[in-house]
C-alpha cells in the first residue's frame, strides 16, 4: 500500500477548513476520561501529597532519602539499566522481527505473527517459571553447555542478571515489534526501489531512507518498552528477587514490609517522573520530524 | 530556459548505437507462471520506445528486469556494451520514474532530487548546482524546499523525473508515470516530458496500457501480448500496418469482417464475406478463414471505382458524436465483426437504420489469419 501517496493527494487546506474550536466528537472521549480521573489521576494526586507526609508534617525526607542515599540511588540506577538494556536488546531483535512481518506474506506472516504474539497469552508468571527452569543446574541450557564442552559443570545462572534480561528481553519483546511493524507495513517498498535506482546501496537505503521513515515506530517502541521495563515488578522479582533490587520492589517493600509509606510514595513519584519524561521525549522526537518539513 | 550543462551524456561512444539498450532471450517466472517468454528487444541510443499492453502483459516484469528490481531466469540484458545482467540495481546507473512517483516523503523537494547524487558521494557544489539545474528543466526551481507532500500530482511527477534525470542515467526508465494525472494534465505532461526526454537525448523506455499515449510519445512501440511482443515498429507502423489481428485490435479503433479466402494471386486476395467480396493484398491460400480489417478514418461515404476500392453497403446501426469527428458504427454480419467509419462532419440525411454505401482503398485492408 502507498499510503505517502493517498497523503499526497488529500488536500491539507481542506481538512482544516472543518476543524473549528469545538468537535463535537470530543465528547465521546468523556466517560473514559472520568474512569481514567478517578482510577489514574486521584491515586497519583494522592500518592504525590503522600510523599511530602513524614510522621511529623510536612517534609522531604523521602526525596532525601531517594535521591541522596547511595542504595536508593544505586536502585534508581538498577532500574534504568535494566530498562536500558531491556529496551535496547528488544529494539536490536525486534525491528528486524518486524520488518520480516511487515513483509511476510500468505501463511508464512499468519505463522510469524503467532510466533511472535502466541507469548503474550501466556501469563508473564508461568513464562518466568519456565525460564527458571530452563536456567536451573538441571536445565537444559546447563546441559547443552555442558554437552557442547563449553563448561565442565553446570554453572549458576538462575538468579544472575543474565537471567533477569534474558527474562525481560522475553516478555517485552512483542512490545516492541507491535508499533514497529505498524509503522514498517505502511511502508512504501516502491521507495527502496527509488533509492536503488538513484544509484545508494543497501546501506545507504536503510540510513536515509528505511530508518528515517521507520522513526516514529522506534520512537514508539522504546517509549512504550523502556516505560513498561523500568516499572517491571514481577519479572525482576521472580528471576532475581532481592539480588538485584528495583525500584518497583522498594516501592512493594515500603508499603507492604516496613510500612514507610513516604518512601514508596517518594520512590513511586521518581518513577512516574522518569517514565513520563521518557514519554514526553518520545512524543516530542515522533512529532519534531514533521514540523520541521513544512 | 536552463539547458547545457545539466545535459545527459548517456554514453561514452559518439556515434549511435542500434542496439544501445539489449535485451536478449530473457525469461521470467514467478512461480509456475511465465511472465516473461525469451523475449528480446533492442534498443537505439536516445530513442523513445514504448511497451504497450494490457495489464499482465509482463511490460512492467520487463522495466523491472531491465532496471535490475528483479533477475531473470534466463537470457541477458545490457545497456552501451555493458553485461549488467547479474549488476545489482544500484550499480546500473539506470533511472526509473515510478507509477506512484515513490518520492521520499521525510524529505524536501531539493532533497529528494539530491538523493541520488548524495548517495554516490559527489561533492556538495556540485549537488547544490546540478539540483537547481534539474529543478529548472522541469520548471520547478520556486519549490525547492517544499515538503513533497503539498506538491500537486502533476508537480510530484516532474520532481520525480527530476530526480531521476540528474544523475545522469545511462537509460531512463518510466513506469505508466501519467497514470495518475487527470485527461488534461496528462496531455500536457506527455508533451512536455517528449520534449525534454528528446532534448536530453535520453534513451527512454516507457511502459503504459495506453495507446493513445504510446502513439504520441514514441519513436517506437512494443506491442506486448502475454509475455511475448507481438509487434516492434514507429507509431504508424504499428497503426497502419499492424503486424497481428492482436495489435490491429489493441492499437486504435479498426473495423472487423471476418471472411475466407475465396482465391487470387500475386498478393491479391478476394475474400468471401457476409458482406460481400473484398479485394484484399496479402498472401493467403484458397479457404483460409481470415479477418479483415480496415481503420475506421480509411473508410469513406459512398461507392468508388472497383478498381481501386472495396465497395459495400452496411445497415448504419450507431452515429457518436465525439465534437471534432463522428463514427458511424454498422452492424456486422457475424459474431465480433463490426464496421467503425470515422467522419469529419455528419451528413444531413444519414439516419440510423439507413443502409448505406461504403468504400475503402482495397491498399489499406489489412487481412490476418483467423484467430
Amino acid at each position: 500500500m502507498s499510503t505517502f501517496a493517498i497523503d499526497t493527494r488529500r488536500h491539507p487546506a481542506a481538512v482544516r477548513e472543518r476543524r473549528t474550536w469545538f468537535d463535537a466528537k470530543a465528547l465521546l472521549a468523556l466517560p473514559g476520561l472520568a474512569f481514567m480521573t478517578l482510577a489514574f489521576a486521584l491515586p497519583v494526586i494522592l500518592l504525590v501529597s503522600e510523599s511530602f507526609v513524614g510522621p511529623d508534617g510536612l517534609t522531604l525526607d523521602g526525596y532525601r532519602k531517594v535521591l541522596a542515599d547511595d542504595y536508593y540511588v544505586g536502585i534508581v540506577g538498577n532500574s534504568i539499566k535494566l530498562a536500558l538494556i531491556t529496551t535496547g536488546t528488544t529494539l536490536l531483535l525486534g525491528y528486524p522481527a518486524a520488518f520480516a512481518l511487515a513483509r511476510a506474506r500468505g501463511r508464512l506472516q499468519v505463522i510469524l505473527f503467532a510466533l511472535i504474539f502466541l507469548p503474550l497469552t501466556v501469563s508473564i508468571i508461568v513464562k518466568t517459571f519456565g525460564i527458571s527452569i530452563m536456567m536451573g543446574r538441571n536445565g537444559i541450557i546447563n546441559w547443552l553447555l555442558v554437552n557442547l564442552g563449553f563448561i565442565e559443570r553446570p554453572i549458576r545462572l538462575v538468579f544472575t542478571e543474565f537471567n533477569l534480561y534474558f527474562g525481560m528481553v522475553n516478555v517485552f519483546l512483542p512490545f516492541m515489534i507491535l508499533p514497529l511493524y505498524s509503522v514498517m507495513r505502511m511502508l512504501d517498498q516502491r521507495l527502496t526501489d527509488a533509492a536503488a535506482s538513484l544509484g545508494a546501496g543497501p546501506v545507504y537505503t536503510f540510513a536515509h531512507v528505511t530508518l528515517p521513515l521507520t522513526m516514529p515506530g522506534v520512537i514508539a517502541g522504546v517509549s512504550l518498552v523502556f516505560s513498561i521495563s523500568v516499572a517491571a515488578y514481577v519479572t525482576p522479582s521472580l528471576l532475581i528477587g532481592d539480588r538485584f533490587m528495583t525500584m518497583s520492589q522498594v516501592m512493594a517493600k515500603a508499603y507492604l514490609n516496613i510500612r514507610d509509606f513516604q518512601l514508596g510514595a517518594s520512590m513511586a513519584v521518581v518513577l512516574l517522573t522518569i517514565a513520563t519524561a521518557i514519554v514526553l521525549a518520545a512524543s516530542y522526537l515522533a512529532r519534531a520530524p514533521g514540523q520541521s518539513g513544512r | 530556459m536552463t539547458s547545457g550543462p545539466a545535459r545527459a551524456e548517456p554514453s561514452p561512444a559518439p556515434s549511435t548505437d542500434a542496439r544501445y539498450l539489449d535485451v536478449a532471450g530473457v525469461t521470467k517466472r514467478f512461480g509456475a507462471t511465465v511472465v516473461l517468454k525469451d523475449l528480446s528487444i533492442a534498443v537505439e541510443q536516445a530513442e523513445f520506445v514504448s511497451l504497450l499492453g494490457p495489464s499482465g502483459c509482463g511490460k512492467t516484469t520487463l522495466l523491472r528486469l531491465i532496471a535490475g528490481l528483479l533477475t531473470a531466469e534466463l537470457g541477458t540484458i545490457s545497456v552501451g556494451g555493458r553485461d549488467l545482467t547479474r549488476v545489482a540495481a544500484h550499480r546500473r546507473n539506470i533511472g526509473v520514474v515510478f507509477q506512484n512517483y515513490a518520492l521520499f516523503p521525510h524529505l524536501t523537494v531539493a532533497e529528494n532530487v539530491a538523493f541520488g547524487l548524495k548517495a554516490q558521494r559527489t561533492s556538495k557544489p556540485e549537488i547544490e548546482q546540478r539540483v537547481h539545474e534539474a529543478l529548472g528543466l522541469v520548471r520547478m526551481q520556486s519549490f525547492a524546499d517544499r515538503s513533497v507532500a503539498s506538491l500537486s500530482g502533476g508537480q510530484q511527477q516532474r520532481i520525480a523525473v527530476a530526480r531521476a534525470i540528474v544523475v545522469k542515467p545511462t537509460l531512463l526508465l518510466l513506469d505508466e508515470p501519467f497514470s495518475a494525472l487527470d485527461r488534461k494534465l496528462r496531455e500536457t505532461m506527455q508533451i512536455e516530458m517528449r520534449h525534454l526526454l528528446r532534448n536530453l537525448g535520453i534513451t527512454s523506455i516507457f511502459v503504459t496500457h495506453d495507446q493513445d499515449e504510446a502513439l504520441v510519445m514514441s519513436d517506437r512501440i512494443a506491442v506486448m501480448s502475454e509475455g511475448r511482443i507481438e509487434h516492434l515498429g514507429s507509431p504508424s507502423e504499428v497503426y497502419s500496418r499492424p503486424r497481428t489481428l492482436y495489435v490491429m485490435e489493441f492499437v486504435g479503433q479498426s473495423t472487423r469482417v471476418a471472411g475466407r479466402v475465396a482465391g487470387g494471386s500475386q498478393g491479391n486476395l478476394s475474400i468471401d464475406t457476409p458482406l460481400g467480396r473484398l479485394s484484399a493484398p496479402g498472401g493467403f491460400a484458397a479457404g483460409a478463414a481470415v479477418v479483415a480489417g480496415v481503420r475506421p478514418e480509411a473508410i469513406l461515404l459512398g461507392e468508388g471505382p472497383e478498381a481501386e476500392f472495396n465497395n459495400l453497403r452496411a445497415n448504419l446501426s450507431d452515429v457518436v458524436f465525439f465534437g471534432s469527428k463522428t463514427t458511424l458504427i454498422f452492424a456486422g454480419a457475424g459474431p465480433g465483426d463490426r464496421i467503425l467509419v470515422e467522419i469529419a462532419r455528419l451528413p444531413q440525411s444519414l439516419r440510423p437504420g439507413q443502409e448505406v454505401a461504403i468504400r475503402w482503398r482495397i491498399d489499406d485492408t489489412m487481412v490476418f489469419p483467423a484467430p
